[in-house]
């Protein structure tokens, strides 16, 4: 990589993450980038909101500051080459267990795309997952590998949409699958190496 | 789905030679008024040369035709391009795509294609459901348990149905559902207290539990099991099927003299017993016919079955008055239009389900994995793993991996090399939604290759694209070769010592020149396609020459007949839904030596190659036609 204008629109991290300077990016000592990921502007990434490890007994142990030292306090997990449009957030899935509301963490996998302004609390989104612009993911969602949601769905919390489909519709529902070339490098769904290029 | 520009579609060839199934043939048997518009297009492709037909994506034909490349296989024995209509599916397994357990096929085939554990969608908004507790009381989770839909609200407490424990809510739901259809041969053990409580409003879901715990009083519960209508009863209209068929399974078995097989509904002309009626009625006929009538009534005496007569059998009479009850109901202030369910919830509900109460939560419906084979040849194309969580295959025969990946995108030229084509290409990136009519786009289409042979490319085009909108078309470069699919360490170590390969800062210097190659590598080449988008009826653009409005005026001649729309008043003026979209029929011509092609099928475990014999270098080719989707032109 040639030297850079010190102040481009996005920085990198040394495992060749591309994060915009104008996202929004909280708690990022609980977030964990697999590098080449790209963040773009206006995204909103909330590592803050992490399971607090040991007190359930205390409501208010979110805002505890607790050290980074315990390994449950990892908040959000992106892979490698996964990229987050413009405005788009995550946000760690929540769920009232035992009687306290506490979070758990999203974990995202590689080559994953999410759409402009979708916001994303599944509980896992595996690999070559796309999401759409204007998508909503409830909380506890798990996309499993593969899986395409169409732009605008809403796919209800704790859904699981298995490998190969394609969800759309509000609420989402399994419309149909893509075709078994889907994510063979350079062709649809396989375009994130491509995209990871084409952002300087 | 549709694609973002620029996109491109393969047209699969089986749409002008059909593949030889036996569907065809009866399809245009039962419906000639469906055949018959094919016949006037198919006679101009009789007229001319079939090959120098120009591919017109927009042919109605074509939308049968044109495939996202992903979607597409390749027959190896066929050595030709697969579509979804060319193949046969097998079903590999069934699993839920709520739990992602396999179901046998065995189990699907008797308790149908819903999944027998906890997977259930809502029946007012098809989310699916989770389990949880009724009353959440400071974190102790304990019975009763509903079923409720994080996405609307709703909960089995509406329809008054809970359960005692978080597992098997199948099985808890279907004998809430189902169980007072007991035939009374078998309630009979059951003491009547029990099938009373057992109406679906009951709460107690099993034979076990219908004592109420003390301390818990159910007033509600009371009344339903008092109500007299409950003795043994079927109420639920699957509970009525069950008693109707178990009903007409104990009348197989009574009346059928050998009683073999009595209820199998599944395969009812399999069974030795209906065998042998069938082959008695050719017997006896010649039996009658040698020996008179007299043996006749002995042997033909149809077995006597009754219907159903009460309502423990299955029977249902409605009351009189039971229309008006609904409707009387349905105008009631407390039902509203908020209590009846909507069409679409009742498509997947009991035809008696009218009002939301009835709404019964759904066993999520299965899913498939399959494997897919070849129409023509029979061989395995996709053969996916078992396993329904596993996104492997074990045989994966797709496109991809033999026609070269296309992808076209704009040449996009820095400012600073104003001065040769300054009209050609504008420094910033062209709009593809909206691209100007007569202003020359260039751009740049990328062929790689993913075979282990190096291909020879033809690419042909008309140089006016079909359709009222005419675009001019030109390949500045429509024959190249594409390296092969090699190793990429061969690619690293031939960079490190070629210094043509680092192109990546050389386009900005670049030219797109007629007769050269834009840009190549390891297996792929890049050539420059000029078009120029044609003006859309209405708007004459002044620049628009003699020659191409000539152009124009045969393209209207040979479209005269194909009004896919069916509302062009004044085609003259109007723009047809999509008429805008610059879509560039190509024809790719491949060809190759296919010396190493069993090294190019990796991944593929099975050995089982058609092609024994050649096992030398041969010459291939295919041919196909693809539609380059470039933009959508504006009209001003």
């Amino acid at each position: 990589m040639p030297p850079k204008a010190a102040k481009g629109e996005y920085i990198e991290t040394d495992t060749g993450n591309k994060i915009s300077r104008r996202s929004q990016i909280h708690g990022t000592q609980h977030i964990i980038l697999g590098g080449k990921s790209i963040i773009q502007a206006d995204a909103v990434i909330r590592g803050d909101l992490f399971r607090s490890s040991s007190s359930t007994s205390n409501p208010d142990s979110k805002s505890d500051p607790k050290p980074a030292s315990s390994g449950n306090s990892i908040a959000i997990t992106i892979g490698r080459y996964s990229y987050i449009s413009r405005s788009a957030i995550l946000r760690p899935p929540s769920r009232l267990h035992r009687g306290v509301h506490s979070y758990f963490p999203l974990k995202i996998g590689d080559h994953v795309f999410v759409g402009e302004r979708s916001v994303v609390e599944a509980a896992s989104v595996g690999n070559h997952v796309h999401i759409g612009k204007d998508a909503v993911i409830g909380s506890m969602a798990i996309l499993k590998e593969f899986a395409y949601v169409l732009d605008g769905a809403v796919v209800p919390a704790g859904m699981v949409v298995p490998s190969w489909c394609v969800v759309g519709g509000v609420p989402a529902r399994i419309v149909g699958e893509v075709g078994e070339g889907y994510g063979v490098e350079g062709a649809e769904g396989g375009m994130a190496r491509e995209r990871y290029r084409s952002v300087r | 789905m549709s694609r973002p520009f620029p996109y491109t579609y393969i047209s699969c060839p089986c749409a002008n030679t059909p593949a030889p199934d036996p569907f065809r043939k009866r399809k245009s048997r039962e419906s000639p008024q469906k055949a018959s518009p094919e016949k006037p297009r198919l006679e101009p492709q009789l007229d001319d040369d079939e090959d120098e037909q120009t591919f017109d994506p927009r042919a109605p034909r074509s939308n049968f035709s044109l495939y996202p490349p992903e979607q597409l296989l390749y027959c190896e024995d066929c050595h030709q391009i697969k579509c979804p209509r060319c193949i046969t599916e097998e079903i590999v397994c069934w699993y839920c795509p709520n739990c992602l357990f396999e179901t046998p096929s065995s189990m699907v085939r008797s308790e149908g294609n819903r999944c027998a554990r906890n997977c259930f969608n809502c029946p007012a908004c098809t989310a699916p459901l989770s389990v949880t507790t009724a009353e959440n009381r400071g974190g102790e989770q304990s019975d009763p348990w509903v079923l409720s839909c994080g996405y609307c609200m709703w909960t089995t407490l509406d329809i008054g149905i809970m359960f005692d424990k978080p597992t098997n809510i199948r099985t808890q739901l279907s004998k809430l559902t189902t169980e007072p259809a007991t035939p009374p041969s078998r309630t009979r053990q059951i003491s009547k207290t029990f099938g009373d409580l057992k109406s679906p409003l009951s709460m107690y879901s099993s034979i076990d539990e219908q004592i109420p715990p003390a301390g818990e009083g159910r007033p509600g519960n009371e009344d339903a099991a008092e109500h007299p209508q409950n003795t043994s009863i079927p109420r639920t209209y699957d509970a009525r099927f069950a008693a109707l068929k178990n009903f007409y399974k104990d009348q197989i078995a009574s009346t059928t003299a050998s009683g073999v097989d009595p209820g199998d509904f599944g395969a009812p002309f399999s069974s030795p017993n209906t065998l042998h009626r069938i082959m008695s009625i050719y017997t006896a006929t010649r039996i009658t016919a040698l020996y008179g009538t007299g043996s006749k009534k002995a042997r033909n005496k149809p077995p006597v079955m009754r219907e159903a007569l009460s309502a423990s059998e299955g029977l249902s009479i409605p009351k009189a008055d039971s229309e008006t009850a609904l409707i009387q109901r349905m105008a009631s202030d407390d039902c509203g239009w908020d209590g009846l369910a909507s069409l679409e919830q009742r498509t997947f509900q009991s035809p008696d389900a009218r009002f939301v109460e009835d709404l019964l939560p759904l066993p999520s419906l299965l899913r498939t994995k399959r494997s897919k084979r070849c129409k023509t040849c029979k061989h395995i194309l996709v053969k996916p793993e078992f396993k329904p969580s596993s996104t492997r295959y074990r045989i994966r025969l797709i496109a991809l991996s033999y026609v070269p990946l296309t992808t076209l995108r704009p040449l996009i030229l820095p400012p600073n090399t104003s001065a040769p084509l300054p009209s050609l290409s504008s420094s910033a990136a062209p709009n593809l939604d909206a691209l100007p009519p007569q202003k020359p786009v260039q751009l740049l289409l990328t062929l790689k290759n993913h075979m282990f042979d190096p291909v020879r490319i033809t690419l042909a085009t008309s140089s006016v694209t079909p359709g009222r909108v005419a675009s001019k078309v030109t390949i500045l470069c429509p024959q190249f070769d594409i390296g092969a699919n090699s190793d990429v360490w061969d690619e690293a170590l031939q960079s490190a010592t070629a210094p043509d390969r680092s192109s990546r800062t050389s386009p900005y210097e670049k030219v797109a020149e007629a007769g050269k190659v834009w840009d190549r590598g390891r297996n792929w080449t890049t050539v420059v396609l000029e078009v120029v988008p044609g003006s859309l009826p209405g708007f004459k653009a002044p620049t628009t020459t003699e020659d191409e409005s000539d152009d124009e005026d045969n393209d209207d001649n040979i479209r005269a007949g194909l009004d896919w729309s069916g509302q062009s008043k004044d085609p003259g003026q109007q723009v047809q839904p999509d008429e805008d979209v610059l879509e560039i029929p190509v024809l790719v011509r491949m060809e190759w030596d296919s010396d190493s092609q069993t090294e190019s099928e990796q991944g593929i475990s099975s050995g089982g190659r058609g092609l024994g014999g050649d096992a030398g270098s041969m010459k291939r080719e295919l041919a196909y036609w693809m539609a380059l989707g470039v933009g959508r032109i504006v009209s001003a």
